[in-house]
């Protein structure tokens, strides 16, 4: 009898085996569209870039490439755990604070350094400023919305909410006491959301580190993802401690943003579209869901950046078009046709 | 896992709960409830609105904390974890949840999460017994849809499946039968009642139909302001007195061929007429 229905269902065991297949296709995908990606060039070129300074040149644009895909991929998974455990479809990885936190720390680091010698604040440098920022913006969140260690997605939410505005009515507080942080260029651009070519070794490895050490745990608790996206009742009711992962869960993913927020700025969509678009293509198990949401959030990245640099030279700018703003452009119709293609189509099954 | 079970009368007990209280902040619900539950016995558990059906199972199913001594197997429930309690009790809640666009597969699927390892991988027999219960309970075709194509009826089934992927020894549901239409009431109904006689599964359902309940049940527990009123047959808990004082209506009953449980329904001339 069991025979006869697994003759016409092939059930697909989730083992070590298809885990690593997985990963592996995940892999492939962002291989290819990273390689398409290198061959864009900030002068509008596309293909190889022809002259003596050949190496040096491709060696710029695939670090570009890299970084890209690295925050990509950051908010990628962060955007899967976010939805998942606070069971919200709209859910991003900046809604418990780790943008906007980070963005106020780093224009508060950025007026301070005017007329200020110190070699401290200029040692700490804007990356970690940033981090810092998102982090403390995540811990307010998470402390102020849990009552005796519990957390409730509803509460947790509007607590986000609120601390996100608050920070960015300092932010704006602050800019507009300080204009003069606009003639930062770069640094500023890191503000609302641009990748930046003057990274360090360091910072590039501790983000990456972190990228890395974050996904191997979120995959790690992949499984429960399946299991929290039920009422808390039944959740319990299936062996999963809900208090347990929705804090180890908001604490890896929010580590794994504030890194990536540390080293790009706030990029908006990516977090929130990509789990829809591998939702789409892959369905609802999280364990197969995160390692291709990953690589989404890295192809889109590495995509949207590389756009980024095509239009800044063919079109008016001379420079760079920030790819937080392009992300944005992009990503605000991009998810509304989402939104309408997914209500239309539960309008004819329904 | 070898379960020897405790001698409790003629069967074997499978929970016993005694003097059981529990509430929510200062409010309490339970007023030292005492019950029993044993193998293979469909169990309804009834009582109006506020009388800590819902709080009763939650605490049975370890999601609520609670004085008094409450053992499943024999083992106290704290000394359970929840992952090894998952894989003896199982639940059903009123309106189970699931995302539209879900497979039936998914939600099967997820029942197994207790037997599942880190990252969430899954053994051969996992999918074993999946494939054994949607055979079961006539959902092998089905596997590959979304929920939201399935009737009302179809997909409870699969919620009931979801309990049994978890090879549980007890399955505790509250008001399984709110939102399905009199067919599907019955049939849910004979289904946990064959369930629970070929797999010797337990079955504590709380409910507001009184006579769903007491055709379908083995015993009544009767619940009022946090204490058990009655515990027996159904014939014996559906006395129209207590169940008047109890629900605080008049309620008359309706005998019928014996071995067949009573009717009972409130007196409507009651209402005005």
């Amino acid at each position: 009898m069991i025979e006869a229905a697994q003759k016409t269902y092939r059930a697909k065991q989730w083992n070590i085996r298809r885990l690593l297949l997985t990963v592996l296709l995940a892999t492939v995908i962002w291989v290819i569209v990273a390689a398409l990606c290198v061959l864009v060039g900030s002068t509008g070129a596309i293909g190889w870039p022809g002259d003596r300074a050949f190496a040096t040149r491709l060696w710029f644009r695939s670090e570009r490439v890299l970084i890209a895909s690295l925050v990509g991929a950051g908010l990628g998974m962060a955007g899967v755990v976010y939805q998942a455990i606070l069971r919200n479809p709209l859910a991003d990885p900046y809604l418990l604070g780790a943008s906007s936190g980070a963005s106020l720390l780093s224009i508060a680091w950025l007026v301070s350094m005017f007329g200020s010698s110190s070699t401290i604040l200029f040692a700490l440098g804007q990356q970690t400023a940033a981090f810092i920022g998102a982090i403390l913006s995540v811990a307010a969140v998470l402390f102020a919305a849990s009552s005796r260690g519990r957390i409730e997605p509803v509460t947790l939410i509007l607590v986000g909410v609120i601390v996100n505005a608050v920070n960015g009515s300092f932010f704006l507080l602050i800019y507009s006491l300080h204009p003069e942080v606009v003639a930062q260029g770069g640094a500023f651009t890191f503000l609302i959301g641009g990748l930046q070519s003057s990274l360090s070794a360091r910072q590039e490895w501790l983000a990456a580190a972190c990228v890395l050490g974050g996904g191997i745990a979120l995959m790690r608790i992949s499984g429960l993802l399946n299991v929290a996206m039920l009422q808390t009742a039944e959740a319990e009711s299936l062996g999963l401690n809900v208090q347990r992962l929705r804090w180890t869960g908001l604490v890896i993913a929010s580590l794994v943003t504030a890194s990536v927020v540390s080293i790009s700025g706030p990029i908006g969509f990516i977090g929130l579209v990509t789990p829809h678009l591998a939702r789409m293509v892959f369905g609802y198990d999280q364990r197969r869901l995160l390692p291709i949401a990953t690589a989404f959030g890295a192809c889109l990245l590495a995509l949207a950046d590389a756009a980024s640099r095509f239009l800044s030279q063919q079109t008016l700018m001379q420079t760079e078009l920030p790819v937080g703003v392009l992300t944005s452009l992009i990503g605000g119709p991009f998810f509304l046709v989402l939104l309408w293609r997914s209500r239309e189509s539960q309008a004819e099954t329904a | 896992m070898a379960f020897a079970g405790i001698a409790g009368g003629d069967r074997m007990t499978l929970l016993t709960a005694e003097n059981v209280q529990a509430g929510y902040g200062d409010r309490a619900v339970l007023r030292g409830v005492s019950l029993q539950l044993h193998v293979g016995e469909v169990v309804g558990l009834i009582g109006p609105n506020g009388a800590g059906k819902t709080t009763l199972i939650r605490v049975l199913l370890s999601q609520l904390s609670s004085t008094g001594k409450i053992s499943w197997e024999g083992r106290s429930i704290t000394a359970w974890s929840r992952k090894d309690l998952a894989r003896r009790v199982a639940y059903l809640p009123q309106a189970p949840s699931s995302p539209a666009l879900q497979r039936v597969e998914d939600v099967l699927r997820t029942g197994r999460a207790p037997y599942w390892g880190a990252f969430g991988l899954e053994s051969a027999r996992d999918l074993q017994v999946v494939l054994a219960i949607a055979e079961r309970l006539h959902l092998s075709s089905l596997l590959k849809r979304p929920m939201l194509e399935l009737s009302g009826g179809q997909r409870q089934r699969v919620f009931v499946g979801r309990c049994l992927v978890q090879e549980p020894v007890a399955l505790l549901l509250d008001e399984p039968n709110t939102f399905l239409d009199i067919r599907h009431q019955v049939e849910l109904n004979q289904l946990i009642r064959q369930l629970a006689a070929e797999q010797k599964i337990a079955v504590l359902a709380a409910s507001h139909d009184l006579n769903l309940a007491s055709m379908s049940a083995d015993r009544l527990i009767l619940l009022n302001e946090g204490v058990v009123v009655r515990d027996g047959t159904p014939d014996e808990v559906l006395e129209p007195q207590a169940l008047s004082t109890v629900y605080g209506v008049t309620i008359e009953r309706i005998e019928r061929a014996p071995g067949e449980p009573p009717i009972v329904i409130p007196r409507y001339t009651a209402l005005g007429r």
